[in-house]
């Protein structure tokens, strides 16, 4: 079953509940990692929501990309705690590092990085995570090291 | 899981469960919480059944992994039960050692218990844990003994007793009444009467209603909700339940944020067992009431966590809030009656329900009932979730509980309310915290976050933050919040930028006062809090960044070069002049040095360097040496400096400096490069003021005063000396055109003990005084020097290099929090000289040729309001000690003659303009420990620049002192990785062996060679070449 097959099983879920929008857009993220324009038409045409609605809200909500995403998808936490332990440091060196500033993915499609705000960790400040795996403890050297490891 | 169908059902199984379960079985539960699994909780869940397994314990000893205990600091955390002993930060390969000899020979592994970082010691058990001892756990107590993916255990410890007592024995109403007469507040923030809210809920009309929990905890700092969903859903699901059936839904919905992945997993598990469970479904426990629930997770937007965002975002829309009223009591979800609760509000029903109204109402305060779960992170040394009854101070959640600051740092504000709070000084930290008191100093206690700050955080910098974070928040549906938010984002960004104007404040202040009064939701509503709030307390951070350019905490990048510069009073370019020591040229290093201040052998010696208390290296293993190598460039100068020294020509203006004191000397010295014609005022025979009388010769020789003076001589300062000044009109009189005011504080401050005039008891700064002008004073037998400053340390050295015996310091309060510098401690320690800590004279008396002394023992008491922990006497404690000579030095007060004319305050000290060092008397400016209070020679070198600054320009000149001496830098030479990598400390220093130090005044440090001092040079981060 390919991706495409995937994505229409998600949103025949879905179908009729104009209300879940939002719930069948998450899980679609989550699958394909984007949402490219074909697939919010897809959307809007069966869940009977109209486009402008669905460009509002995937606009409106950070969870969504509607650019492809990188291999590894790096998220620094920018949650106060974090800050307050030189947070903003070690975005610093991930962003020397990949090359690339938060919202973005670089060229190759390896690294898409992006800022959150707290992920629950503050005791492990500053922290990052990279495909869903927590770095605690981050230091602006150690982020680099940490990233290397990355193919 | 089998289905239970009535109340009388429910209880067998519970009894069945628990009749299973041995209390006395040994059980080990892992704490699995997210930040626990951060930390390879999994290697650890994994090697713990591996290991049982091996042993053949599988069986015999349970394994639980459960929520999250709250320690998160200190994870992984394994608990052995029964005994409740605690293990922290364990690893997979700790396990091994963790069965075979606490499991199987009760013996405990030491490297892994808490230790206490006053005394040292090792506590083994749960609650003698200060972190948990002090903490009051009714709502977080289930998390450490459920595996939240197992619907038994939670049955095991009581659970949906409640909702089956609610069910089966209570009215809807009565419920309600129950929650009411509880006072439950709600705990997401803004802390409406629940109970109420219910009863809206229940009488409003409609066919459908909705309950929901709102875990879109958005606070960034905070996830106590996070903790409770993943920990311990059905808590969650029961009070859910409960609150559905008092106002009458059959329908729920719990609203995650999608970043709290373990949440949604937990919670969907938790409904699937309860729906199998029955407790959720038709029916349920045979009541006839009915309830589904449902999961929906947010989409990363922070404004969700409002409620009519919420619903907006329930219904498949973007979160944008509608005006209220109509509340969503009347309409919500759909337009139908709703009510939605925060997941710590809901958490609390079922114990309600359990145990009565005046259960909960007996904790907390008045207004504020129940418990509080505050997650208290930052700057703290116990990191984590902590439970805490409602009007426990600020101070004690962060001192009893949180173990106070780390590494040494002072307390600067605890920001409590998230983004919609305020920031709280230390005057304030004796509030007790709920929903009222902290409103009152202009905080919120909001949902939990409690954010420590120290003195390394910078203030306008935080409110810098959570504009930004309201700013990508905003909606963006109201005006006066998209685009006030942006507008005051903007003004603080050119602040921290050094961009600012004084204006800024006022146009702050008044955007604030708009976006909160127009408005439509609590976002815009409370986004001016941390912004007002920080401006409340810290006004002086924001003039500094404005007027002075400068940002103390070393945070906002635009402004600061490099750490150690930026701490440096004087701002001397340290990282220049450590690289041109390392390049061999010292002479241009002593000149990058000169730049700033015309004492670099003087601070090279005896600077209590502040730059190396915020070096970067010292994050790693240590700090650079600064000061050792400053010393060592001066120790090797050439002089070029002198070619480069420009001196404006005469401009026919006097300038009298009263006082040859580091502020004096340094004012006369740039007034006289001004071109005024400069002379100095001196009443003691000697220059120098505290650096000659104060601080002895073993620690800074008399002729390198002596030579730093001199070149201050050569470029036009005349120095009087014996020539005190009685009046300034005098000085007036004889011409000059300004007069600088810098007479130190030099007298001791009374103890107010006692006999403290009794003959034998002298002042340590006047026996200074005397030893270092050549006096003789004769000292001998046992001496006591009462103190913990430089003062008290080198009066007690020079009185064993005066022939004392026994040297004792006594000081009140712990090593700790000794104002002197560690090597100064040190070295007198080294010297035989002895430090009774935790002690104080109350009585003196002379008797029989001797000073006998009454002393009390003091223990730590409770933190004051300067963040430090108060002496207490201890009751019948006393002790009696005889002494030849007894010596003061808790303190220094300035003596400024009346006829001076100035306005004298607290200490003596004189009163001037913060910016200008101006006094109110025309034409006069003061600076240095007059102004200050005894403070530092490099603080008063700093104060001396200032004043040159403003009598220049008062004189008609533009200030400029600031000189090139240094010839330009090229290229700096490219980064050493080798060299600065790996674990490296400083070199050692040379010093004079211990035995000969204290036969006489020679130098003690000796210092380093050329050798040392360049490989010093190489662990420089040269934190001044980071791009910006």
């Amino acid at each position: 079953m390919d991706g495409n097959d995937k994505i229409d099983l998600i949103i025949d879920k879905y179908d009729g509940k104009p209300g879940s929008v939002i719930q069948a857009l998450l899980e679609i993220q989550r699958e394909h990692r984007w949402l490219p324009r074909e697939v919010l038409l897809k959307v809007s045409e069966k869940l009977d929501v109209p486009m402008s609605r669905i460009q509002h809200i995937v606009t409106f909500y950070k969870a969504f990309s509607l650019a492809p995403k990188g291999r590894h998808e790096v998220h620094v936490c920018m949650g106060t705690a974090c800050h307050v332990r030189g947070g903003a440091r070690v975005l610093d060196a991930v962003e020397n590092k990949t090359g690339i500033k938060p919202g973005q993915t670089d060229a190759e499609l390896k690294f898409s990085l992006k800022t959150v705000n707290c992920l629950g960790c503050c005791a492990l400040g500053p922290v990052m995570e990279i495909d869903g795996k927590t770095h605690g403890k981050m230091a602006p050297a150690k982020a680099e090291e940490v990233l290397k490891n990355y193919e | 899981m089998t289905k239970i169908n009535s109340q009388a059902e429910l209880e067998e199984y519970r009894k069945n469960l628990r009749s299973k379960t041995d209390p006395n079985k040994r059980w080990v539960s892992l704490c699995s919480g997210s930040a626990c699994n951060a930390s390879s909780s999994a290697e650890v869940a994994t090697a713990i059944e591996n290991e049982l397994e091996k042993h053949g314990l599988s069986g015999s000893v349970g394994f639980k992994r459960t929520g999250c205990h709250g320690f998160c600091e200190k994870g992984p955390i394994v608990d052995i039960h029964p005994e409740k002993i605690c293990y922290f930060n364990v690893a997979a390969t700790d396990v091994p050692e963790i069965i075979s000899e606490t499991i199987k020979e009760n013996r405990l592994i030491d490297r892994l218990l808490y230790t206490d970082p006053a005394t040292g010691e090792k506590i083994a058990h749960e609650s003698d844990i200060p972190f948990y001892k002090h903490q009051g756990r009714i709502v977080f107590s289930s998390n450490s003994k459920v595996d939240p993916k197992n619907i038994d255990d939670y049955l095991a410890v009581g659970g949906y007793s409640a909702l089956a007592k609610a069910l089966c024995e209570m009215k809807p109403q009565q419920v309600i009444d129950t929650v009411k007469e509880a006072g439950l507040r709600g705990r997401g923030g803004a802390g409406f009467p629940t109970g109420r809210k219910w009863e809206f809920a229940r009488n409003n009309p409609g066919d459908t209603k909705y309950v929901i929990v709102n875990a879109d905890e958005g606070d960034p700092g905070a996830y106590m909700d996070r903790s409770l969903l993943e920990g311990n859903p059905h808590a969650v699901l029961e009070g859910l339940l409960i609150g559905a059936y008092a106002i009458g839904a059959h329908q729920g919905y719990i609203y995650v944020r999608q970043e709290y992945p373990l949440a949604v997993e937990n919670v969907n598990i938790a409904i699937k067992q309860a729906e199998e469970a029955g407790f959720i479904g038709k029916n349920i426990l045979g009541s006839g009431f009915g309830f589904t629930v449902e999961v929906a997770q947010g989409a990363g937007a922070f404004v969700c966590g409002e409620e009519t965002a919420l619903l907006r975002s329930l219904e498949g829309k973007p979160g944008e809030p509608k005006a209220r009223p109509p509340f969503p009591a009347e309409s919500g979800l759909w337009g139908m009656p709703t009510n939605i609760n925060n997941v710590e509000t809901w958490v609390n029903v079922p114990m309600i329900i359990n145990n009565g109204a005046n259960f909960f109402a007996a904790i907390g305060t008045d207004g504020s009932k129940g418990t509080k779960i505050f997650s208290l992170v930052g700057k703290v040394n116990n990191t984590g979730l902590v439970e805490v009854p409602m009007g426990i101070t600020l101070k004690d959640i962060i001192y009893k509980v949180g173990g106070g600051v780390p590494k040494g740092k002072k307390f600067k504000a605890v920001q409590t309310g998230g983004p919609s709070g305020g920031c709280i000084p230390t005057e304030h930290l004796g509030r007790g915290v709920d929903f009222d008191e902290l409103a009152k100093v202009g905080a919120i206690m909001g949902s939990g976050g409690m954010i420590v700050m120290d003195e390394d955080t910078c203030m306008v910098d935080m409110a810098r933050y959570f504009l930004a974070f309201l700013t990508e928040e905003s909606c963006g549906k109201c005006v006066p919040c998209r685009e006030g938010i942006r507008q005051m984002l903007k003004i603080l960004t050119n602040i921290t930028q050094g961009k600012g104007k004084m204006s800024d404040i006022d146009r702050l202040e008044r955007l604030a006062k708009t976006t909160a009064s127009a408005s439509l939701c609590a976002l815009g509503k409370t986004a001016p809090s941390p912004v007002l709030s920080t401006l409340r307390y810290f006004r002086h951070e924001y003039e500094e960044h404005i007027k002075k350019h400068h940002c103390r905490a070393g945070v906002c990048k635009k402004l600061v070069k490099s750490p150690c510069q930026n701490a440096c009073p004087a701002g001397v370019d340290v990282p220049r002049y450590v690289r041109a020591i390392g390049a061999g040229k010292f002479g241009e290093a002593v000149a990058v040095i000169r730049e700033k201040i015309p004492f670099p052998a003087v601070c090279g010696y005896v600077c209590v360097h502040y730059c190396e208390s915020k070096c970067r290296r010292g994050e790693l293993e240590e700090a650079i040496a600064i000061r050792e190598l400053k010393r060592f460039a001066a120790d090797h100068d050439d002089g070029s400096w002198k070619q480069n020294f420009k001196a404006t020509p005469a401009t026919g203006k006097k300038v009298a400096i009263v006082g040859s004191g580091p502020a004096g000397l340094t004012a006369a010295y740039y007034a006289a490069k001004l071109g005024h014609d400069t002379t100095v005022f001196e009443a003691l025979p000697k220059t120098g003021g505290m650096m000659r009388v104060g601080i002895p010769s073993y620690r800074l020789p008399d002729e390198i005063l002596d030579r730093e003076i001199k070149d201050i001589e050569d470029i036009g300062v005349k120095i009087k000396t014996n020539s005190p000044v009685e009046s300034l009109d005098e000085l007036f009189a004889q011409g000059f055109n300004a007069i600088f005011v810098g007479v130190g504080a030099h007298r001791g401050t009374s103890m107010g003990m006692e006999g403290e005039t009794t003959p034998g008891i002298v002042d340590g700064i006047d026996l200074l005084r005397e030893v270092n002008l050549g006096k003789e004073v004769k000292v001998g037998g046992k001496v006591l020097v009462v103190g913990g400053g430089n003062v008290a340390i080198d009066a007690a050295r020079t009185a064993r290099r005066l022939g004392a015996s026994e040297v004792t310091i006594v000081y009140r309060r712990t090593r700790s929090e000794m104002p002197a510098s560690e090597e100064e401690i040190e070295e007198a320690l080294e010297e035989g000289i002895e430090i009774v800590y935790l002690a104080t004279p109350t009585k003196a008396k002379k008797m029989d040729g001797k000073v006998k002394v009454k002393f009390i023992r003091m223990e730590l008491g409770d933190v004051d309001t300067s963040g430090r922990r108060t002496p207490v006497p201890i009751e019948d404690s006393e002790f009696v000690k005889e002494y030849d000579l007894v010596v003061k030095a808790i303190g220094q007060e300035s003596l400024v003659p009346d006829k001076f004319g100035l306005v004298v305050e607290r200490g003596g000290r004189i009163k001037v303009d913060s910016d200008t060092l101006a006094t109110p008397r025309d034409g006069v400016f003061a600076g240095g420990d007059v102004v200050i209070g005894p403070a530092s020679v490099i603080e008063a070198i700093a104060l001396g620049r200032e004043a040159a600054i403003a009598m220049d320009k008062y004189l008609g000149g533009e200030g400029k002192i600031d000189e090139v001496l240094a010839p330009p830098e090229g290229e700096p030479a490219a980064f050493n990785l080798e060299e600065a990598e790996g674990e490296k400390h400083r070199p050692l220093v040379d010093m004079l062996p211990i035995d000969e130090r204290v036969k006489g005044y020679a130098q003690v440090v000796l210092g380093w060679d050329i050798e040392r001092a360049k490989m010093e040079t190489l662990r420089c981060l040269r934190c001044d070449l980071e791009k910006h």
